[in-house]
């Protein structure tokens, strides 16, 4: 089997071919990024980055300083040691899969994504097979389980007109990169006026070059927001965000909302489970569909369970230990 | 908001008002949409099972009687229901959502053998009370277990979450308190609140006071002798300001046991703050009120240890907490005294509604006729004064001072700031965090439960826990502590985290507890955070020699005799 050691907190770094996934390790000449979220972006100069065309873009506004070098889709890059790659991951704009084939195997590296996939990402596809999966677990439990997409559309759109026809001003927590665009994409048909948070707000760029649509939005302007659609992070809202408009109902937007304890937490009037990780029963769907020798598993608290429902499915499994994301 | 048109009401409308209550975050709105939904309700039986099952629970509040399902009987049911196993996916799940009841509910609507085995039934609430009490009729897991499988096989997930709830007596958690459904009443049949929190009081039944006021008969709630009152609550000083202290009368805070007595005659019955009856526990507080044969009257006050004319520390009384049949020897040993403080009916009339100072005269002519004994009151005109008041309460082995505001009613069931309480806080020390547990509720996904240590050397081990602490500190700080508590972690157990002792704690406390059942063999009562001490290492925390000491000082400090400036008067 091809042998792999963890590089940093995210990144994995597989010495027998040179290559390091997500993170960086002196002695890799090839660094694959599976997208632009900083847990697993590269954060050194000197790494050699191949990414989709949007992932680089998106890095560069994010601070990578690296050499990078654009894949496409289903475009392999091959040395005389390996095969890599990319397959969409519908995650966020740019988001891929790596798919590694060398001479002890294949093994396919998800990243995050989300299947089905998210609607402002260019979709989800996958090779039929491979003989090992490292994958997320992020929503790793019977607990949660997605709504269909439409129906989170529906609920974000009847939010937002909802609260505007009541003389609110909508706000829309989500994460900078990705679940803002996401937002933004699903109010697009409404063509109401949207006002994003400044940092992701730079970011929406390259979503138009990839040619999403974002409907009618703008950077955030503190003294003209109040009656805009508004979308911001969490951490924005308690340091000042549209303080100023006394009448704002606020939306969460994540896959954390599905736990009504988040309702609470963060006083949302509303909680709308959009994730952009894929939920647990597909997880499992997944890996039976893929039916790979071995499955690894990462970004979970409860890798057990995981294994457990993968037992069941015969298939063998082991904890990955990489950092947890508790937080979208 | 939902408009509710519907004239049959069944459970399943009902548990979904109660989530469209949850989701509402306005407390007007919330009111609104359950005056709503009682409105639209027809038949009587059905409109009180409604406000029970919101305000009180399965059963009233003056019934005794509990299913006894507890969140292991539940947890266990729904993983067999869904076909899960307990310990590996259950408890997991549980402890990411922070609540059991959410997370069956959420199994329930995403396991397909789940949905495949409820086919949801449109059910009246008498049918579910009919559940509930088949529930408290049956004695094992097994046969309850099977009836729950039994009942959720025809409920959707939202139904069975909130009848989890409605089981367990306790709050929603959907942020709708007995003072919302009174609203709610009040609105929907309208009337005033007051007039339905004053039914309410009288009659200590939700259900009740819904038909009192779907019927306009309201002013029919009338008091009955030997059913228990809900006290009077009182908000510590802290958190109110007081500009005028004339306003108010002082006592002294006793270190006993809140109690209401109802006394005529040679019947006499004595209630416990939750509302049970405790006449049984103590026998020589019941003989000493029949002795004195008084006509109806009903007290509010504290029962303490009480010998050599000295009030004795709480510790004392706990011997006789509980104890439902004290021997004689327990009883020579530990004798109790009722002090009186409020008088709620007399003359044949509830006099709730009036002036404390009204009250206190009719209490101190009671008292005085029939040697009962009844707290001194004081009146205090500087914050000076309230200090050296302070101190001789303190003196005394009284737990402070309460100040009680002369022109204000007997407010039922409320902590308000008409009766506020002045306490010392009884001691702190500097603890090491051991293990961190997922938090409930409204801290569900973070570690905010704490089991504390203090090291004795003569323990093979280092640290000996202390006690749990939780609450007490900002999100901010939690979050700090979570990112901390992450790095220290070296073991888990389920939902509980086994840290390397590094991270210390200040903890404050009322009071040093014997628990022999504890390694340390003692624990400590309301224990809250004091602050979270980022500048001290584990070298420097308090070792369990002070936890003895401290307790020792307690047991022995020396209290002032009552026949010298006395916290209460009692004329034999």
């Amino acid at each position: 089997m091809l042998r792999f050691q963890k590089t940093g907190y995210h990144g994995l770094y597989f010495p027998d071919i040179g290559v390091a996934l997500d993170g960086y390790h002196p002695k890799s000449d090839y660094v694959f990024v599976s997208h632009a979220h900083a847990d697993h972006m590269p954060k050194n100069r000197s790494a050699k980055a191949y990414a989709t065309s949007a992932t680089i873009d998106l890095m560069k506004l994010r601070g990578f300083r690296g050499d990078a070098t654009a894949l496409d889709f289903g475009q392999s890059f091959e040395t005389d040691h390996f095969k890599a790659t990319l397959y969409p991951a519908g995650h966020i704009l740019g988001s891929a899969m790596i798919f590694l084939e060398t001479d002890e195997g294949s093994l396919l590296y998800t990243g995050d994504y989300k299947t089905p996939p998210s609607p402002a990402s260019e979709g989800f596809g996958t090779p039929e097979t491979a003989d090992y999966l490292i994958t997320e677990a992020t929503f790793g439990l019977p607990v949660y389980r997605w709504k269909p997409i439409d129906m989170l559309a529906e609920e974000i759109r009847t939010f937002a007109t909802n609260s505007l026809n009541d003389g609110d001003t909508p706000v829309f927590l989500g994460y900078n990169l990705g679940k803002a665009q996401e937002i933004l994409h699903i109010l697009a048909p409404l063509g109401l006026p949207a006002m994003i948070h400044g940092a992701g707000h730079k970011l929406c760029k390259v979503y138009d070059d990839h040619n999403i649509d974002l409907g009618n939005y703008s950077a955030y302007d503190r003294d003209t927001c109040e009656g805009h659609i508004l979308v911001t992070p969490s951490s924005a809202l308690s340091k000042g965000f549209a303080s100023n408009v006394s009448r704002k109902k606020v939306a969460y937007c994540s896959g954390w909302a599905a736990n009504e304890s988040r309702r609470t937490q963060l006083t949302a009037h509303k909680l709308i489970p959009l994730s952009d990780h894929l939920d647990f029963f597909d997880l499992i769907r997944f890996c039976k569909d893929l039916s790979p020798k071995k499955v690894f598993i990462t970004h979970t608290p409860n890798p057990d369970v995981v294994q457990h429902y993968l037992d069941n499915e015969g298939i063998d499994s082991s904890f990955l230990d990489l950092e947890a994301e508790t937080e979208e | 908001m939902i408009i509710i048109t519907n004239t049959n009401p069944s459970f399943r409308l009902f548990c979904e008002t109660l989530q469209a209550i949850r989701e509402t975050r306005s407390s007007n709105a919330k009111i609104t949409c359950f005056a709503n939904y009682l409105r639209s309700i027809a038949d009587e039986g059905e409109l009180a099972l409604a406000v029970q099952f919101t305000g009180e629970g399965a059963f009233d509040d003056l019934s005794a009687k509990r299913a006894s399902v507890g969140s292991r009987t539940s947890g266990l049911a729904a993983s067999e229901f869904c076909d899960i196993d307990y310990d590996l996916v259950f408890k997991p799940c549980r402890t990411a959502t922070g609540s059991s009841s959410e997370t069956i509910e959420r199994l329930m609507e995403n396991i397909p053998v789940a949905v495949e085995k409820r086919t949801p039934a449109d059910r009246s609430l008498s049918e579910i009370m009919g559940i509930f009490k088949e529930l408290a009729d049956l004695s094992g897991r097994d046969d309850k277990k099977d009836l729950l499988h039994q009942a959720w096989s025809r409920m959707t997930p939202v139904e069975i979450k909130y009848f989890i709830r409605i089981l367990g007596q306790g709050s929603l958690r959907i942020g709708f308190e007995t003072r919302s459904v009174i609203a709610s009443i009040a609105n929907a049949f309208n009337t005033d609140r007051e007039q339905v929190r004053y039914a309410h009081m009288i009659t200590g039944s939700l259900g009740k006071t819904v038909i009192l006021a779907k019927n306009e008969r309201l002013h029919e709630a009338t008091f009955r002798l030997f059913h228990p009152l809900s006290f009077m609550l009182a908000s510590p000083v802290e958190s109110r300001s007081v500009d005028d202290l004339t306003q108010y009368v002082a006592e002294e805070k006793f270190d006993g046991m809140r109690a209401q007595i109802h006394s005529d005659g040679e019947n006499v019955r004595i209630f416990s703050r939750d509302l049970n009856d405790i006449t049984k526990t103590f026998p020589d507080v019941v003989s000493f009120f029949s002795e004195r044969n008084l006509p109806a009257t009903v007290f509010d006050g504290e029962i303490c240890v009480y010998e050599n004319e000295t009030i004795q520390p709480f510790q004392l009384l706990q011997k006789r907490m509980g104890i439902k049949k004290p021997g004689k020897k327990v009883l020579e040993k530990y004798p109790a005294l009722f002090i009186a403080y409020d008088l709620l009916f007399t003359d044949g009339t509830p006099i709730f509604d009036m002036p404390l100072a009204n009250r206190r005269k009719k209490l101190q002519q009671t008292c005085d006729e029939y040697h009962l004994p009844v707290t001194s009151q004081f009146k205090i005109g500087s914050f000076e004064e309230l200090e050296e008041r302070f101190s001789l309460a303190l003196e005394h082995g009284n737990e402070g001072l309460m100040l009680k505001k002369t022109d204000s009613p007997y407010e039922y069931g409320q902590r308000r700031k008409s009766w506020l309480k002045v306490k010392k806080p009884g001691g702190s020390f500097d603890t090491v965090v051991m293990y961190a547990h997922a938090g409930s509720g409204k801290r569900g996904g973070t570690y905010s439960d704490f089991t504390l240590g203090k090291n004795d050397e003569r323990y093979e081990e280092e640290f000996i826990p202390i006690g749990k602490a939780y609450g007490g500190y900002t999100n901010e700080e939690l979050k700090k502590m979570n990112t901390r508590i992450k790095k220290l972690a070296v073991e888990r157990y389920g939902p509980t985290l086994g840290l390397i002792p590094e991270l210390v704690v200040e903890i404050e406390f009322d009071d040093i507890q014997v628990n022999k059942r504890t390694k340390a063999g003692y624990t400590l009562r309301l224990p809250r955070f004091k602050a979270i001490r980022w500048d001290l290492g584990p070298a420097d925390v308090n070792t369990l020699q002070d936890v003895e000491a401290f307790f020792a000082k307690r047991l022995n400090e020396n209290r002032l005799a009552q026949h010298e400036n006395p916290s209460f008067k009692f004329s034999v």
